[in-house]
């Protein structure tokens, strides 16, 4: 008979090291796997855990009620959208089926707070019955009549309005057509997922559009902080830079402009010039200061995720795209939120603020709980420069390309952009600015897919948006 | 004594682990649910009186084995409880059937000498069993290996095991250096295999294998042998994985299991759900949701565990499984002859590879089988044969000191 005892311990050992290994993994896949799957909309304990709580208000800033809650029985509550699609993308829904997006999901754990515990106290000092739980309302910083405003002016154009306060960075509107029902999502849920007009999706803060000449702000503050002596210098524009047999980059509609100074080529949009001085500044100052703006970097926010704007980097050589990229075409790409902040920038002496969409976090009773305070994200440029840059858009309203945004009464600042997107298609009317030029209240910046000239429809919108919300 | 006052230390923990648990459940509910002491009562006292009449009558015996073992059945019973009282009061029933067959095993079971030249007998009832729900099986959770007689529904190839077991070790005992003598257990291994396979409870054949290894290596201390055989399984593997579908399923889900979250992997899914929304200590008895697992009683109630009990519940059942595989181990290895100690190392290693497939399954660590977890998991057939095989063990333990 052989020993097997021997072996026997040894099958011992090598069952003790899998049952070891057995508890490393369960620890790991408590520490490591488990945080990032808890949240996963498939996860029906988390709805389980909404439903106990009856949701919170979304308020505008005016405390308008944007959200209505109602219990239906133990197991269910709906959530009415007062305004339907006007705000679809601003505070985004929350569905069982459709999961939870925007700022429904961003204030989520606020949304579903109650202050009211399950414990033994208060067991006793309800008797047994807790009173029904609400959990905690927001006050938006967003205002009723500028998304209003906004939202009718597009139409049924695709596009976005996005305002903002350059001095804070309370976004007061956020807009993005098509839009969609929240209320209605059930029925139409095939039409906006599998629609080519993706209504869906955010265009305020995840388009990407080339910013077009909107871009040359970017361009200028590069040019007003490296070149020194520009602005005393002259330049004729001769209609067209051409680099090769086969690529030029000309004015829009081939317009010949003369003899411009700096502020004349701004004012007037000259891609000649503004494609010259890219090539003069290269590839990596210029993306310095897009990066500067937040440019190819997450950009902080508070209720909102902003998609990454791009600015590309490109070979000495490669001389058209360092011109095309200057005046906001070749591969730069921007989200309206970004050309919004662009433009806050200038308004706010350089400094650019962290956008925010929440503004007080109030409990069910409606005393604030929190209140967000703005924060800076850095200073950007000079408030030289920022000073410079806007006269230069005060200039393009009064005698430029956007004379369509002048408002009688008020000074409006503004850069008109013509970005060109597909072969063949209408070009994307953009227009960023900000008023009163004195003290800078509300900053717009405006996209209309396909729309045409930055002067044209993109100016007018912003013109009645901009008035909309200083007539308060 | 030292030890017996060790024991009965042991026996008042498991009583109180089952009084808590049962009372936590007395009062979560609206009205209190007295229900839940009586089951408590009747669990207590029915641990109290076997380990009395094992004490009493075999004070020879490791009665750590028993008491190992009802600490894992109670903590089955408290959870099935919690998810479904019908089940749990069934489950106490066959917890009593079970401990008494675990007694009789150790009272009627003359010296296992004698049966080690059965092999034939083994032989015969392990491809009895092992095929039966190929012919007469009817699918219950994707898998075919239900038969059911009379309205009573159970799973062959538990009682296969104990057979295949049994013949493992009459046919390797007396193993003399030379491989002709594997030829034969070679062929029944394969052939358990393949029947498993065809019978899709893969969960099954990787039990077997682990099983059959393990024995092959202690009869004959080649690790050259156990390499092979891995080799084969290997091999076995990728040709089953190339040749059904329901393989290549297991696959896939245990690769990336989300993006069917809601059809092919949604059981997985939910069970590590229920596993991470737990954290380290639970939700609470009775506050969690684990009724959004499938299964829960049975093949996923180390989910339902850790979402309620927590993670460190679900380690100290890794750390008993083990413990009761030792002191099986360690009943081997006193034993007095090589039939004995490959039978107990046989069925020792039944139920420890069996909890790392469950386990591992329901955590995604390895393609998920369904099996159950050993004593815990809600079955009549899969407790009766566990507490078989450790009522064989005990007779080992006593038979060596």
């Amino acid at each position: 008979m052989i020993d097997i005892t021997k072996n026997i311990k040894t099958v011992l050992i090598i069952f003790l090291v899998l049952f070891i290994g057995l508890i490393s993994y369960v620890t790991y896949f408590e520490m490591v796997v488990g945080p990032q799957i808890v949240n996963n909309v498939s996860n029906k304990r988390l709805w389980v855990q909404r439903n106990e709580v009856l949701r919170g208000t979304i308020y505008d800033r005016d405390m308008t009620a944007l959200t209505k809650s109602k219990r239906i029985d133990q197991d269910t509550q709906t959530r009415e959208y007062t305004n339907g699609p006007l705000f679809a993308h601003a505070i985004g829904y929350v569905d069982v089926k459709y999961g939870i997006t925007g700022l429904e999901r961003k204030y989520d754990s606020e949304l579903i707070y109650s202050s009211i515990k399950d414990n033994i106290m208060n067991f006793i000092k309800y008797k047994g019955k807790l009173p029904q739980k609400v959990g905690n309302s927001i006050q938006t910083t967003l205002d009723y009549n500028i998304q209003k405003k906004a939202y009718d002016l597009l139409g049924s154009n695709k596009g976005s309005v996005v305002v903002l306060n350059p001095k804070t960075g309370e976004i007061l509107a956020m807009v993005s057509k098509p839009s969609f029902d929240p209320n209605s999502l059930d029925e139409n849920w095939k039409d906006i997922n599998s629609n080519a007009a993706m209504p869906l999706i955010n265009r305020a803060t995840a388009g990407l559009y080339p910013p077009g000449s909107t871009f040359k702000v970017v361009t200028a503050a590069s040019a007003l902080e490296n070149i020194s002596g520009i602005m005393d210098r002259t330049f004729e524009d001769k209609g067209k830079i051409v680099f090769n047999d086969n690529e030029s980059l000309s004015n829009y509609n081939g317009e010949v402009l003369g003899t411009l100074n700096f502020k004349g080529a701004f004012v007037h949009s000259s891609n000649v010039f503004f494609g010259t001085l890219g090539m003069e500044l290269g590839n990596s100052k210029l993306k310095k200061t897009a990066e500067a703006f937040n440019f190819n970097a997450d950009t902080p926010a508070d209720g909102v995720t902003i998609e990454n704007s791009q600015f590309p980097s490109y070979n000495i050589f490669e001389k058209g795209n360092i011109a095309q990229s200057a005046i906001g075409q070749s591969s730069v790409l921007a989200t309206p939120m970004e050309m919004a902040l662009v433009a806050s920038t200038i308004a706010n002496d350089g400094v650019m603020m962290k956008p925010y969409i929440v503004g007080k976090v109030l409990s069910s009773s409606g005393e604030a709980l929190k209140t967000i305070e703005p924060v800076k994200i850095r200073q950007v440029t000079s408030s030289d420069t920022a000073a410079t840059i806007k006269d230069f858009m005060r200039a393009v309203v009064t005698d430029g390309t956007g004379t369509n945004a002048a408002i009688p009464g008020i000074e409006v600042c503004g850069k008109t952009g013509t970005a060109d997107n597909q072969e063949g298609s209408e070009p994307h009317s953009w227009f960023i600015g900000f008023a009163p030029y004195d003290d800078p209240q509300v900053v717009v910046a405006v996209i209309v897919e396909n729309g045409g000239q930055g002067g044209g429809i993109a100016a007018k919108i912003a013109a009645q948006v901009m008035k909309t919300a200083l007539s308060k | 004594m030292g030890s017996d006052r060790d024991e009965k230390k042991l026996l008042k923990y498991i009583y109180l682990l089952c009084i808590v648990c049962f009372l936590n459940l007395t009062l979560i509910k609206m009205p209190i649910d007295a229900g839940a002491m009586v089951m408590a009562l009747v669990t207590c006292v029915m641990i109290g009186v076997s380990y009395f009449v094992i004490r009493r009558y075999f004070p020879e015996g490791d009665k750590h084995i028993f008491i190992f073992a009802s600490v894992l059945s109670v903590i089955g019973i408290v959870m099935i409880y919690r998810l479904d009282t019908a089940s749990s009061v069934k489950q106490l029933i066959w917890f009593a059937i079970s401990v008494t067959g675990f007694i009789l095993t150790v009272v009627i079971l003359p010296d296992l000498k004698r049966f080690c030249n059965l092999r034939y007998l083994f032989l015969a009832g392990t491809l009895i069993f092992m095929s039966m729900a190929i012919f007469i099986g009817t699918e219950i959770n994707g898998s075919k290996n239900w038969v059911v007689v009379a309205g009573f529904s159970f799973q062959p190839s538990e009682f296969g095991k104990l057979f295949f077991v049994a013949y493992l070790a009459s046919a390797l005992k007396e193993y003399q250096n030379s491989f002709k003598e594997l030829i034969q257990p070679a062929i029944v291994v394969m052939a358990c295999l393949g029947f498993m396979v065809l019978q899709k409870d893969l969960g099954s054949a990787l039990i077997f294998f682990g099983i059959s290894i393990t024995m092959l290596y202690i009869a004959t201390s080649k690790t050259k042998y156990v390499l092979a055989c891995i080799g084969l399984f290997a091999a076995g593997a990728t040709i089953s994985y190339q040749l059904f579908d329901h393989v290549r399923l297991r696959v896939m889900i245990w690769k990336n299991p989300w993006p069917y979250a809601n059809n092919q992997s949604y059981q997985v899914v939910q069970s590590m759900f229920s596993i991470a929304s737990g954290g380290f200590t639970g939700t609470g008895l009775g506050l969690g949701h684990p009724e959004y697992v499938p299964i829960n009683t049975s093949d996923f109630i180390f989910a339902a565990i850790c979402e309620e009990l927590g993670i460190l519940t679900g380690f100290a059942l890794i750390i008993i499984y083990f413990l009761l595989f030792y002191r099986c181990m360690r009943a081997a290895i006193n034993a007095g002859d090589n039939f004995s100690r490959l039978l107990a190392v046989g069925f020792s290693s039944m139920i420890a590879s069996q909890v790392i497939v469950i386990v591992g399954g329901v955590i995604n660590m390895i393609p998920l089988t369904g099996i159950t977890m050993p004593l815990v998991s809600y079955g009549g057939t899969s407790m009766l044969i566990t507490f078989l095989a450790l009522g064989v063990i005990q007779k080992i333990s006593e038979e060596g000191r």
